[in-house]
């Protein structure tokens, strides 16, 4: 019984956690149609920094090198991951929204997850290198003597419940004012500039914010698994993040959701159980790539909008005034008739 | 920043100056010292032959590109150089040869989108969505009388992208409409569209005008029309200015019937 608790609590954390990089990707894709193709080192540079603001100094000669080793409270280490994915994410925006179309962003936030990931890699002063950070304390370890499952089921719940709060705030963001202009920006992002608004602040705003959603689940995986290194964010993971909102619906927080579940706990637990073949130990894992990839194949030809597209917005009529009158008699009067014949 | 020494003349006010402006693509030059002033309240025509420099005209204008030297000042002021949506913000909206609507979003969308200062601040949207909701409430209202007004208040849920090309060109103006433009410059909003349809448009802009006191600078290529509907009209060529008046007044300019409207004015005009 524990251990079937210990798996399912495992797969919802993970299935909440890409949940929260979809929902991020959402906000720049799907609202703003910002190409961000290096959305997983938005998970790393959260999940790095908290890490090192909550682990204590690096001993000497203990083997790991990281900067900084603050020995924060878990919150505050959290806060400082998110900020850092922010700030990652504003750095990105001024080289790439500035005057770029969206193919070059694509690419320029392509060569900067090169960039990062073999900067990172290879620095190992700054985050332990390739062979990454580990032994990272674990959030409210220490608030209580916990059993193993006691904390993963804490986990679980702390997880689901700061997933729900930011699924709630992007639909905020989606129907507010802001979430128009930012799917306008998306449709033609000339007209909206003719139109007087400064679409490079909207793309950033975006962009910002989408980069904090991925970093809060950078936090979460680096707090959950207690360790992180670059095996772990290959370019590769950046796409089963497109592909769980491709295939989910773009626009559509629901799609994002189904999507991410379909993608990254399916296929990811799926795939789990195939048979190790020990001459392959990458087999399993590419075999999950070509799933994934089929599936964003089918998908666009067979439902290029996603499972659930973007939903048709209309707007409560309820007259102010005397509006609704005024325009029976604007129809009664034949003025109804649909601009051309 | 240059203001013009008050207005050139008690009676007249100019909304829109361009003065000398050039601007090269490489080796072409698009536009070569265009000089010409728009008044305030008028419509006004803007006619050449194709590749006359219209086009790179309302670009530069509208900030989307930027001159080489000149000046264009709206209200006086210089506006030559500033962004695209600083231009937007000072009242002149312009809108494009080829209709740009936003295909993803609805009719409704497409207009309540287009008003200005909607709330739409992330501050806003975190801590007082009250703001955007009860400005919703007032852009509903107006996109509703406008798209009535329009002819368009049957498709209002429909998504923007499944319209025809007339359709289009009547959400483009209506949703011009919606940003409280002063200056409204539209290039070739009748092109490729049905002769009845091109009456209504011109009848939309010329209430727009009256009623709002709009001013228009109309890009176009059916004399008909801008005969009918412009109070003065500015011929262009080769990028320059190259005569100014009404349409008759331009019918007995040489130079003007021989750069454009050449032996037979009916030819051009039709449909
Ligand atoms: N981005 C550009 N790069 C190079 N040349 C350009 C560019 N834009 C316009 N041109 C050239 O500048 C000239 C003026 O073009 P423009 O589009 O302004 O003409 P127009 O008067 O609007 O013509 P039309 O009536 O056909 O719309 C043309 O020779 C055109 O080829
Ligand atoms: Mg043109």
């Amino acid at each position: 019984m524990d251990i079937i608790l210990g798996y399912v609590t495992t797969i919802l954390v993970f299935f909440f956690t890409y949940n929260i990089f979809t929902l991020g990707l959402n906000i720049q894709f799907g609202y703003t149609g910002i190409l961000n193709f290096t959305v997983i080192t938005f998970m790393a540079i959260g999940g790095y920094v908290a890490g090192v603001l909550a682990m204590p100094k690096a001993a000497a000669g203990s083997g790991i090198y990281y900067i900084l080793g603050l020995n924060l409270p878990w919150p505050i280490a959290a806060l400082g991951g998110v900020l850092a994915a922010g700030l990652l994410g504003y750095l990105i925006g001024q080289i790439a929204l500035k005057r770029l179309r969206s193919d070059y962003l694509a690419i320029v936030t392509l060569a900067t997850g090169t960039l990062l990931y073999g900067l990172i890699g290879n620095g190992t002063s700054i985050f332990d290198g390739w062979q990454g950070l580990f032994n990272v304390p674990q959030p409210f370890a220490g608030f209580r003597t916990w059993t193993p499952l006691g904390y993963s089921i804490f986990f679980t719940i702390m997880t689901g419940v700061l997933f729900v709060l930011l699924w709630l705030f992007a639909n905020r963001i989606y129907k507010s004012p802001l979430g128009r202009v930012m799917r306008a920006v998306r449709d033609d992002q000339d007209v909206v500039e003719a139109f007087g608004k400064n679409t490079f602040k909207v793309r950033m705003t975006a962009m910002v914010i989408g980069s904090m959603y991925v970093g809060i689940g950078g936090v979460l995986t680096i707090a959950y698994i207690t360790a992180l290194s670059p095996a772990g964010w290959t370019t590769g993971e950046t796409f089963v993040v497109w592909a769980a909102l491709l295939v989910g619906g773009r626009g559509n927080n629901f799609g994002a959701i189904v999507g991410s579940f379909l993608v990254a706990v399916v296929f990811n637990e799926a795939t789990r159980y195939l048979p190790q073949i020990p001459a392959h130990p990458n087999l399993i894992p590419d075999i999950r790539y070509v799933l994934i990839g089929l599936a964003v194949i089918l998908s666009v030809y067979f439902r290029p909008q996603g499972m659930f597209p973007e939903k048709k917005n209309t707007f409560l009529e309820v007259p102010l005034g005397d509006s609704s009158k005024a325009i029976e008699e604007h129809l009664a009067g034949g003025l109804s008739k649909v601009g051309e014949q | 920043m240059t203001m013009i020494s008050k207005d050139p003349s008690p009676v007249v006010k100019v909304a829109l100056e361009v003065d000398s402006l050039k601007k090269s693509f490489g080796g072409v030059a698009a536009v070569d010292g265009a000089s010409f002033s728009v008044e305030k309240g008028t419509i006004t025509g803007l006619i050449g032959p194709n590749g006359a420099g219209k086009s790179t005209m309302v670009n530069l204008i509208s900030g989307a590109l930027s001159p080489d030297s000149g000046h264009i000042r709206l209200d006086g002021q210089e506006i030559g150089g500033l962004e695209p949506h600083e231009i937007g913000a000072r009242g002149l909206i312009r809108t494009f040869q080829i209709s740009r609507e936003y295909p993803d979003m609805t009719v409704m969308e497409n207009l309540i989108v287009s008003a200005s200062n909607q709330g739409e601040k992330l501050f806003n949207v975190c801590f007082r969505p009250s703001v955007g909701k009860k400005r919703d409430r007032e852009l509903v209202e107006r996109a509703l009388h406008t798209l009535v007004t329009f002819g368009l208040y049957p498709l209002r849920n429909e998504y923007a992208r499944n319209l025809s090309g007339g359709q289009k060109r009547l959400l483009e103006l209506s949703r011009a409409v919606m940003a409280d433009p002063k200056v409204l410059l539209l290039d070739e909003p009748m092109a490729g569209v049905n002769p009845a349809l091109i009456e209504k448009l011109g009848e939309h802009i010329v209430e727009l005008n009256k009623d709002l006191g709009t001013t228009f600078v109309l890009v176009e290529h059916n004399l008909e029309i801008v005969e009918k509907i412009c109070s003065k009209v500015i011929v262009v060529a080769l990028g320059t200015t190259l005569a100014v008046g009404t349409m008759a007044e331009l019918r007995k300019n040489k130079a003007v019937v021989e750069a454009y409207l050449g032996g037979d004015v009916r030819e051009r005009v039709g449909s």
